[in-house]
């Protein structure tokens, strides 16, 4: 118990007179995320009323689909949370997601001989997440043992992660046979889409997780610092190869709720996806050095990637601006996010 | 099936051995080494070229070498063409990746003597022998014409949805020969259906959640949507998953371009209204064919077009119509 609660959070607004000057920019940084998502949600509706006539922000539709095209990215930014507080990065995460896709197909379709197909499911799960954790405990022990830098350990278990899946899925995409995978993936609870309400419920797991146990305080206390995370005593070897699973389990969620959505399990499903996850993390306010970062700073920047991308599609902006919205979105974010830690010395 | 096909593919090259002077360099014992390069390994389109070209390279007595990058890139592909060069095959059948890297690395391929053939994706212009440009040397071009195949796309989508509405192609990126020409054939036949109004193209990366978002976002403006002609699987499937997620299945025709195994029950769900099949395998077979004549004295022709077959739920069971679904 020598780490209290609460003291890792990201840092409190400086106080002092001489950084008085800088006080509204830091409060400003602090809520940067927030800010964006809300000026580019007012800036569509306002594009969208002034060129068309309509609604953006209020079209069920258009909620709807956001909410469903965040899965994904954000499902991968969880977990890369986790590992960017911690100092790490985790490059594998799109084929860790692809092969679970993959095995999550195989082995649904091998249960469902058996005619039932609940059994079927739970067993496809089980599957699915078990082998997600194979590249994460390799990434922990490679990072934590071996001492290889995350950059690196991980980028190889991308190339096997990717090679296994292909391999698995015989360079093509795996169809699954027999509806229920399907009906739950594309299924509605209470007017809401299912893989909408399941992310919810991994949100919340991970955020008490990050924020309210010890070992979100460890995690904060490595990328911190990690000389003195060990002098406080914690096992930093065991928190590190925990995390990489983590990582692991949470792209294994986007590997099952993809072959959930389309019936078919794709080795290269979280390939195109990976960039944007960590563009989520990094504009929802965690830094890349480690030490800070928050589960809803994630929610909200894999939000602003989507919006980004599904509002331009939906005012009709020639595609290419996309990647240059993105990739100014997060330019201002790093800066801003100097500026603030220039405000604190 | 696929016994089946093989079976064809050897009664009918026996029947061409038996007829042509092929016949006689097989008696000579020239046993030609014959590479083939995929635009990538990974991919069930190639993958059926692949078995396409084993069969004639059985047939014809000839080695076959499969090899290629994980992905469709030049960056990637380049050094496997360079690796397969230094070992100097027979001939070289080859996807291009890129219409202009790729003009480099091949013609030190040919100023070496290996006879070179491109199979579905071209360099240069995709017009060989021309005695024009620096990109004319390859032999022949074995392909399906897929400004057709675009064109057949358009046709079909028109006629699902009452020849009237607003439609959009989803396509991957720009800059694939392939995939650019599909949507060029298609809004070219469009342009004839006066009724219709093809609004701006999405790329979606090849990533079947972008693919599906961006359906959602065109019919969220568009809500009198009729019709999305996917360039390439994954477009197809997302903009099909779009689809059901808004409720639209049937309201909103889908045309999926390849016909990979998992069309199937797309097919026979109604998420996915046609897919236009390539024929890969007779691409396959031709590209070593033209090779082999072409290493046997004969002449080839600087261009070999493949068929399309379209497949819809009603005829997606018929034997003749599903050999073309393409194996894994």
């Amino acid at each position: 118990m020598l780490v209290e609660k609460k003291i890792t959070k990201p840092a409190p607004l400086a106080g002092g007179e001489a950084r008085k000057a800088f006080r509204w920019l830091a409060v400003l940084a602090a809520f940067r995320a927030w800010l964006f998502l809300a000026i580019l949600l007012a800036a569509f509706e306002l594009w969208a009323r002034v060129a068309y006539g309509g609604t953006f922000v209020f079209n069920p539709l258009n909620v709807k689909s956001i909410a469903l095209f965040t899965v994904t990215p954000l499902l991968l930014a969880l977990g890369q949370t986790f590992v960017i507080i911690s100092g790490g990065i985790d490059l594998s995460v799109g084929f860790t997601m692809g092969l679970s896709a993959v095995v999550t197909a195989h082995v649904y379709n091998w249960a469902a001989q058996s005619g039932n197909s609940g059994l079927s499911l739970v067993v496809a799960v089980a599957a699915g997440l078990g082998i997600a954790v194979v590249p994460g405990l390799i990434n922990g022990l490679l990072i934590a043992d071996l001492r290889v830098p995350p950059f690196i350990g991980t980028l190889g278990m991308y190339g096997v992660a990717r090679g296994v899946a292909f391999l698995l899925a015989k360079g093509t995409t795996v169809p699954v046979q027999g509806g229920l995978m399907g009906a739950i993936g594309n299924g509605e609870t209470l007017g809401f889409p299912n893989l909408v309400l399941l992310t919810i419920a991994i949100i919340l797991v991970m955020h008490y997780l990050l924020s309210h146990t010890r070992y979100g305080q460890h995690i904060y206390a490595i990328g911190g610092n990690v000389n003195a995370a060990l002098r406080a005593g914690i096992n930093v070897r065991n928190a590190t190869i925990a995390l990489y699973i983590l990582s692991a389990l949470s792209a294994g969620c986007a590997g099952i709720f993809y072959t959930a959505k389309f019936s078919a399990g794709a080795a290269q499903a979280g390939e195109p996806v990976l960039l944007d996850s960590i563009a989520a993390v990094v504009i929802g306010g965690a830094s890349l050095f480690g030490g800070s970062g928050t589960i809803i700073g994630t929610i909200i920047g894999a939000l602003i990637v989507a919006v980004i991308q599904y509002g331009l599609v939906f005012v009709n902006v020639e595609p290419f601006w996309q990647f240059v919205a993105v990739g100014v979105v997060i330019i201002i974010s790093v800066l801003v996010d100097q500026i603030q830690k220039g405000a604190r010395k | 099936m696929k016994r089946w096909i093989n079976t064809v593919a050897v009664v009918v090259t026996l029947g061409l051995v038996a007829l042509s002077p092929i016949k006689l360099a097989l008696a000579a014992g020239n046993k030609y080494t014959i590479a083939l390069i995929p635009g990538l390994t990974t991919d069930p389109f190639y993958i059926t070229m692949h078995k396409g070209a084993q069969a004639a390279a059985q047939a014809l007595g000839v080695d076959l070498v499969f090899q290629g990058a994980p992905e469709f890139n030049p960056v990637t592909q380049v050094p496997v063409l360079n690796a397969v060069t230094a070992r100097h095959p027979s001939a070289i059948l080859i996807a291009p990746t890129d219409k202009v890297q790729l003009v480099a690395p091949l013609k030190t391929a040919s100023e070496a003597g290996i006879p070179v053939i491109t199979v579905d994706t071209f360099i240069g212009n995709g017009h060989y022998q021309t005695g024009t440009g620096d990109a004319d040397f390859p032999l022949c071009y074995v392909a399906s014409d897929n400004v057709l195949g675009g064109e057949i796309a358009a046709r079909a989508l028109a006629k699902a949805i009452g020849d009237k509405g607003k439609v959009y192609v989803s396509n991957v990126k720009p800059g694939i020969s392939t995939t650019d020409q599909r949507e060029q054939g298609f809004k070219e036949e469009m342009k004839k259906h006066s009724s219709i109004t093809v609004l701006e193209t999405q790329f979606n990366d090849d990533d079947a959640n972008k693919a599906a978002s961006q359906f959602q976002s065109v019919l969220a403006r568009n809500p009198d949507l009729a019709g999305v002609f996917g360039a390439n699987l994954f477009s197809a499937m997302g903009a099909s998953n779009g689809a059901k997620q808004a409720h639209s299945t049937g309201k909103v025709k889908v045309v999926a371009f390849d016909a990979p195994a998992s069309i199937v029950p797309e097919l026979k769900a109604g998420n996915v209204d046609i897919a236009i099949a390539q024929h890969p395998a007779e691409i396959g077979y031709f590209g070593v064919v033209a090779a082999y004549a072409h290493l046997a004295g004969q002449s080839v022709p600087p261009l070999i077009g493949t068929g399309f077959t379209v497949i819809d739920k009603g005829n997606v069971d018929d034997p003749n119509v599903k050999r073309f679904i393409y194996s894994d």
